[in-house]
């Protein structure tokens, strides 16, 4: 407040240190440097109010009425939460998105750090592996989704051939109800990509020192591992881990693209979180009743948010704070 | 020398499962995209015969030009091309002046602020969607880019502003105080010496940009409902809908989406690994 009445009263655009008198206080000088930074920031404060916090809370009245997107929204309480929680297809996509993201999560991380892992060994040729490597991860979503049901075609795909020639079991894949979850999280774990990648230069800036004096103390690789490098790049996985985690809880483009295409995921067996509130908001135009599970999301991820930061403290290692 | 001779041994042994180990890694990663390539070159039997074939006899090329034209597969590209063009001229503004003033103007609250931006990674697209949907159809832009394209302007791409600001945090104070006691106004600083200077990073926002609105399903989906103005992704799911059983087609498709791509990789490879890698930057203490 107390910065507009100043901007009121001065000249509007004192821009120029030049054109600024040559007594500045340092407090009008920092007041001119609050009002330029928020000048230059402004574009995003805009954006911010019009794209999150007014939806934000638009979502949260929108929650309490049975808007449809055409007539008025009329208040009514609590139902939509209430109805929500009596939605047996509701429990079924937390129950499928808590599945993906519980092995994904973890899967995706071993793996993205174990091809960082591979890279960072020195082989001749790193840049041809690292290229092999990443590739997959540009690859367009649907360009994807479409290798992978070719590939884990149950009757004419390549994988299922192999497996019977190796006389192992070969499922239905994206068509079967115990698979179909499985067969995304094998397509997520193929473009991990921008996770390695992170990886791998958090691996290059591990002090190469610190190895040689494990070396000499007799450290083999797996205790140079465990005690050098995971807790030196743990910054680096907790920060992997909480992208990785924001894509599981919003997981919709794979089984969106795949479901409409009515090539996979067999009755509810891949109904996500967000999916179902897709359907609900732009199927259905039940638009209270999907701001309902829009604000549960949101209040959902909040917390798991908050927890995994506080569990930060202890498993993450910022070698800045020992100094 | 029998212990330096059994040590070499042992390396020479490492090394080995080192490469098989890469070797096996790179097949298991690259096959889905060589089995793309090849299904798309099969005719139809071929792709389907028991056991599998491996390799296209003939090549079948005239899958890609039969393909192109039974789907407006053009009309596809050019609105990616436009959609992807309109979105890396807002983002390169507002991310540069945005992280212009989250680097190189020292005021109160500023890396508050900045958190926040940053915060705002973590919530889901979908939390806020509603209410966004329906602010846009009141506006009568539902239906064509402008929901996608509008907040690109109000810095909405928070990678491409921390990018930025990375960047430009690297650039020497004395270079702006050098501007400023010649007279130049902060504005002009901003246009005149430090975007020119930062016109690698601005390479690397643009790639992004670029590779970001290719690959966009979720936004299309949502606000484009007229296929006349579907973007590769929505054409491509409509292909896999339309084609489901013709899979060199459905093949030809995803290579004929893919390639461009992975084209440009190999082009701006050294770009592209050092953006993410800065990604990771952030993170440290």
């Amino acid at each position: 407040m107390q910065v507009d009445v100043q901007a009121n009263e001065s000249p509007v655009a004192p821009m120029t240190v030049a054109s600024a008198p040559r007594k500045n206080s340092l407090r009008s000088s920092r007041r001119r440097a609050l009002r330029l930074g928020l000048l230059f920031v402004s574009p995003w404060i805009a954006g911010f109010l019009l794209f999150f916090t007014y939806p934000f809370f638009a979502t949260i009245y929108y929650s309490f009425t049975d808007f449809n997107g055409v007539g008025a929204a009329h208040w009514i309480g609590f139902a939509n939460y209430v109805n929500l929680f009596r939605d047996p297809l509701f429990k079924t996509s937390i129950f499928n998105t808590f599945y993906y993201t519980a092995i994904e999560l973890p899967l995706s991380t071993v793996a993205a750090l174990g091809l960082a892992l591979l890279l960072n060994m020195n082989a001749r040729g790193r840049a041809v592996y690292r290229t092999i490597f990443y590739i997959p991860s540009i690859v367009p979503i649907v360009a994807s989704c479409m290798i992978f049901v070719w590939l884990f075609n149950p009757a004419a795909g390549i994988v299922n051939d192999l497996l019977i020639d190796a006389h192992m079991p070969s499922p239905d894949w994206f068509f079967s109800v115990a698979w179909s979850k499985p067969s995304f999280i094998l397509l997520g774990l193929w473009g991990l990509g921008q996770p390695m990648v992170i990886y791998l230069a958090g691996l290059q800036a591990v002090p190469r020192d610190m190895y040689e004096v494990a070396a000499l103390d007799g450290a083999g690789p797996w205790q140079r591992l465990r005690y050098i490098t995971l807790p030196m790049i743990s910054p680096v996985i907790f920060f992997n881990a909480i992208l990785q985690l924001v894509l599981c809880i919003a997981y919709f483009t794979p089984a969106q693209v795949i479901e409409s295409a009515d090539i996979g995921g067999p009755g509810t067996s891949t109904m996500f979180y967000v999916q179902y509130l897709y359907e609900q908001a732009f199927l259905f135009l039940k638009l209270g009743y999907s701001s309902a599970m829009a604000f549960f999301l949101f209040v959902m991820s909040a917390v798991i948010m908050v927890l995994l930061f506080r569990s930060s403290s202890r498993w993450v290692y910022y070698a800045s704070e020992q100094q | 020398m029998p212990a330096s001779s059994s040590r070499s041994v042992r390396r020479a042994g490492g090394s080995l499962a080192k490469h098989a180990t890469l070797i096996v890694v790179s097949v298991l990663l690259g096959f889905p995209l060589l089995w793309m390539v090849l299904t798309s070159l099969k005719t139809d039997p071929q792709s389907l015969a028991i056991p599998p074939l491996w390799w296209p006899h003939p090549f079948v090329w005239s899958n890609y030009p039969d393909m192109l034209s039974a789907v407006p597969f053009w009309r596809f590209v050019l609105n990616t091309l436009m959609y992807a063009g309109v979105t890396i001229v807002g983002v390169c503004i507002s991310s540069s002046i945005v992280a212009y003033g989250f680097s190189r103007i020292r005021w109160r609250g500023r890396d508050v602020v900045f958190q926040v931006m940053v915060g705002t990674l973590l919530i889901p697209f979908f939390a806020t969607l509603i209410p966004l949907f329906t602010m846009y159809k009141h506006f009568h832009m539902v239906g064509w880019y402008l929901p996608l394209m509008i907040p690109t302007f109000l810095g909405s791409s928070v990678f491409s502003t921390f990018l930025l600001r990375q960047f430009f945090m690297t650039i020497p104070e004395s270079l702006s105080d050098a501007a400023r006691v010649d007279g130049a106004n902060e504005f002009m600083i901003y246009s005149r010496i430090i975007l020119p200077m930062a016109k690698p990073a601005l390479a690397t926002v643009i790639l992004f940009q670029f590779i970001y609105c290719w690959n966009d399903f979720l936004g299309p989906l949502i606000y484009i409902n007229n296929p006349v103005w579907d973007p590769l992704s929505l054409g491509l799911n409509l292909i896999l809908g339309t084609y489901t059983t013709d899979w060199p087609w459905v093949m030809a498709a995803a290579t004929a989406a893919t390639a461009p791509i992975i084209i440009l990789f190999f082009l701006t490879q050294r770009t592209f690994i050092k953006g993410i890698a800065i990604q990771g930057t952030g993170v440290k203490g």
